[in-house]
């Protein structure tokens, strides 16, 4: 069998333009005096310029921000737009023109999808917060009884903010973070049209 | 002044001068059987490539990663974001197949399949070929001064060097957005779509250093697949290598007393990483076969044997027995197996539609004199380009256990989805501590119906 570490075929052919070894020898080892192609050199002297300018333009200078105030500032960009939403529905929003709304069918109509979908789990298809005869974890919405106010405003706020009374061992948690203003006011609007103004 | 030819060695490499400067090889023009088919390989890829995206299956392209929407069509399959876990295994599998075809076949991806070779041997090299002429050419227009002929050749060369670079960067976009979008994008402004066309453009200009100036190094230096041949090559490879026994020594023709070898260097010639394979395998081969056919040219003109430089292994080469099943073999088709198995069945688990339920947050349970109750919010997710119609029911659960907050069916929109709240109801004398029931939402269509099984929480009895 032929030295493991030679290849199989050990032809060598020397020629000029061979690099030149170097003198000095540690355990039989010798080596080459090779040139870094100018290419690879070039990348490191591109990642000296490369850490100056972005050191000086991202740490010193201030001229990009970091991923972390990205972010942030997204975040926050997001909440100044559901806020300005907010106040924008809140400013234009009263019982009249929840009222009006409630008798308005489209309002109507979307006002049902989002009910169906939210709040029926705990308030029931037909507001009864009963289903099959035994009841569900929410009030009924459909009699005269109002525990937290009969204005629409008032039912527009349970929704946004959940339950007032944060004690009790059974509570309507808060929507806001769910739905937004405009869906609040339109499931407001549909609970309502099962009211008249003159008598909640 | 540099040589315009150098002499390859095995402690230094050709390409890179002892200054530390490129020296450009012009590889030999070569004709014979491995050229052809290495030809017509790189054309059916380059057709590959460029069609992929053309060919609709199941309503969308072949290949669509549609990272705006986070949908990602293969060959028929959608995947989502959510299914990503996939890549691991596609990649394991893809991994372990390539160290299974090298040590097997040593750098046959290299030389046939790998797509800077392909684009550079049978785009780039050929339109070179084209305007500059045969390597005696090119050297002689490298040394002559700047003139019209030479600024018009580079110039043409450039520009359609650039085009192509463009032409292949756009069908590599052409995979992340869909034909149409994207020749409407490109009849707009730049300013329209800013980051893609940035994009597009970084990629155009590194495939055109790439291919007009780069080319070998980056086989040579760059390449980590190229680094772990060392590893994954034993003696009983395929490689591309010279029969030493029966080449020396070499001499001429005409005089008798020697080996096969007549020492023309046609093999140097038409090198496009200028080595001498003579000198046995090197980490700069690519394995393109170039060498091989200019030899059985030669062999042929000279009336000897073909093959003395041919692909074989090691052992082969130096007159020892071949084998083929060795213990790394073994190994690398079990991993490669197992990769392959578990994307098999990984694939199985993807479907058309997904369902997630989460716990109301900050209460697990509420408990009221007569019931106990646990709130769910139901996420619905379709894959599919119809609105879908569900029905919502319970399984392995204990009698009494009500689900209210549905009504009636549940219709997800096409490619959308849709979250409903639940409200599981039990009484009080029926709960006796927590257990495990499933839900189940079928598809109308008649799918195969989704379940996750959940827990009914409740106070400590």
């Amino acid at each position: 069998m032929s030295d493991p570490y030679e290849p199989s075929n050990p032809v060598r052919n020397p020629s000029g333009d061979e690099p030149v070894l170097r003198p000095h020898v540690f355990d039989g080892i010798q080596e080459y005096d090779q040139k870094l192609p100018n290419w690879w050199l070039m990348t490191f002297y591109f990642a000296i310029l490369w850490f100056v300018l972005y050191w000086t333009l991202y740490y010193q200078a201030g001229f990009f921000s970091s991923d972390h105030d990205r972010v942030t500032g997204q975040l926050q960009a997001i909440q100044q737009t559901k806020n300005k939403e907010l106040e924008a529905m809140l400013a234009t929003l009263d019982d009249k023109l929840l009222w009006t709304w409630s008798k308005d069918e489209s309002v109507k109509a979307e006002g049902l999808a989002i009910y169906t979908r939210v709040c029926s789990a705990c308030h029931a298809a037909d507001l009864s917060a009963k289903l099959g005869g035994a009841p569900l974890p929410g009030l009924p919405l459909h009699d005269a009884e109002w525990k937290y106010g009969n204005h629409p405003m008032d039912v527009f706020r349970i929704v946004s903010k959940g339950s007032p009374d944060k004690a009790a061992p059974v509570q309507m948690p808060p929507w806001e973070s769910v739905l937004s203003p405009s869906d609040i006011a339109k499931v407001s609007a549909y609970v309502m049209s099962f009211h008249q103004p003159s008598a909640p | 002044m540099l040589p315009a030819t150098k002499k390859p060695n095995l402690v230094s490499v050709t390409t890179i001068n002892s200054d530390g400067s490129r020296f450009f090889p012009h590889p030999s023009d070569v004709k014979g059987r491995f050229t052809i088919a290495r030809r017509l390989a790189g054309v059916l890829l380059i057709a590959i490539y460029v069609l992929l995206p053309w060919i609709p299956i199941n309503g969308h392209p072949a290949v669509l990663l549609d990272v705006t929407h986070g949908r990602f069509h293969l060959f028929g399959f959608t995947f989502l974001v959510q299914d990503v876990w996939l890549l691991f295994f596609l990649i394991s599998g893809v991994g372990f197949g390539l160290f299974y075809i090298t040590s097997l076949l040593g750098r046959i991806w290299c030389g046939w399949a790998c797509p800077y070779t392909v684009f550079l041997d049978h785009v780039f090299r050929r339109i070179e070929r084209w305007i500059e002429g045969d390597a005696p050419a090119r050297r002689q227009l490298d040394a002559a001064p700047w003139g019209p002929v030479k600024f018009a050749k580079r110039g043409l060369k450039h520009f359609l060097f650039l085009t192509c670079a463009l032409g292949i960067a756009h069908v590599g976009l052409s995979y992340f957005i869909p034909l149409p979008q994207l020749y409407a994008w490109m009849r707009e402004s730049p300013a329209n779509h800013l980051t893609v066309f940035t994009g597009v453009m970084v990629y155009a200009g590194l495939l055109y250093f790439c291919f007009a100036w780069f080319r070998e190094q980056f086989c040579i230096v760059l390449c980590p697949y190229g680094r772990l041949q060392s590893a994954l090559i034993d003696d009983d490879s395929m490689v591309i290598g010279y029969d030493y026994g029966r080449g020396e020594p070499r001499g001429k023709v005409t005089e008798s007393g020697h080996g096969d070898c007549i020492d023309c260097r046609r093999c140097v010639q038409v090198c496009p990483t200028s080595i001498d394979i003579r000198n046995g395998l090197q980490m700069e081969c690519i394995g393109c076969a170039a060498c091989i056919d200019a030899c059985d040219d030669i062999m042929d003109k000279v009336k000897r044997p073909r093959g003395l430089i041919r692909y074989d292994s090691h052992k082969g080469l130096s007159g020892q027995k071949r084998t083929i099943i060795r213990p790394r073999i073994i190994l690398y088709t079990a991993l490669m197996l197992l990769g392959a198995t578990v994307l098999t069945w990984g694939l199985t688990q993807v479907h058309g539609f997904e369902m997630s339920l989460v716990r109301l947050r900050g209460m697990p349970y509420l408990a009221d004199p007569g019931h106990i109750r646990n709130q769910f919010t139901l996420r619905l997710l379709s894959k599919d380009d119809e609105p879908t119609t569900f029905t919502v029911s319970t399984e392995n659960a204990p009698p009494g256990l009500t689900l209210s907050g549905l009504h009636d069916t549940l219709t997800v929109p096409a490619s959308g989805e849709l979250q409903q709240t639940l409200m599981l109801s039990l009484e009080r004398p029926q709960y006796a501590g927590p257990f495990k029931f499933i839900i189940k939402a079928t598809p109308s269509g008649g799918g195969q119906p989704l379940t996750r099984e959940v827990e009914f929480l409740g106070p400590d009895l």
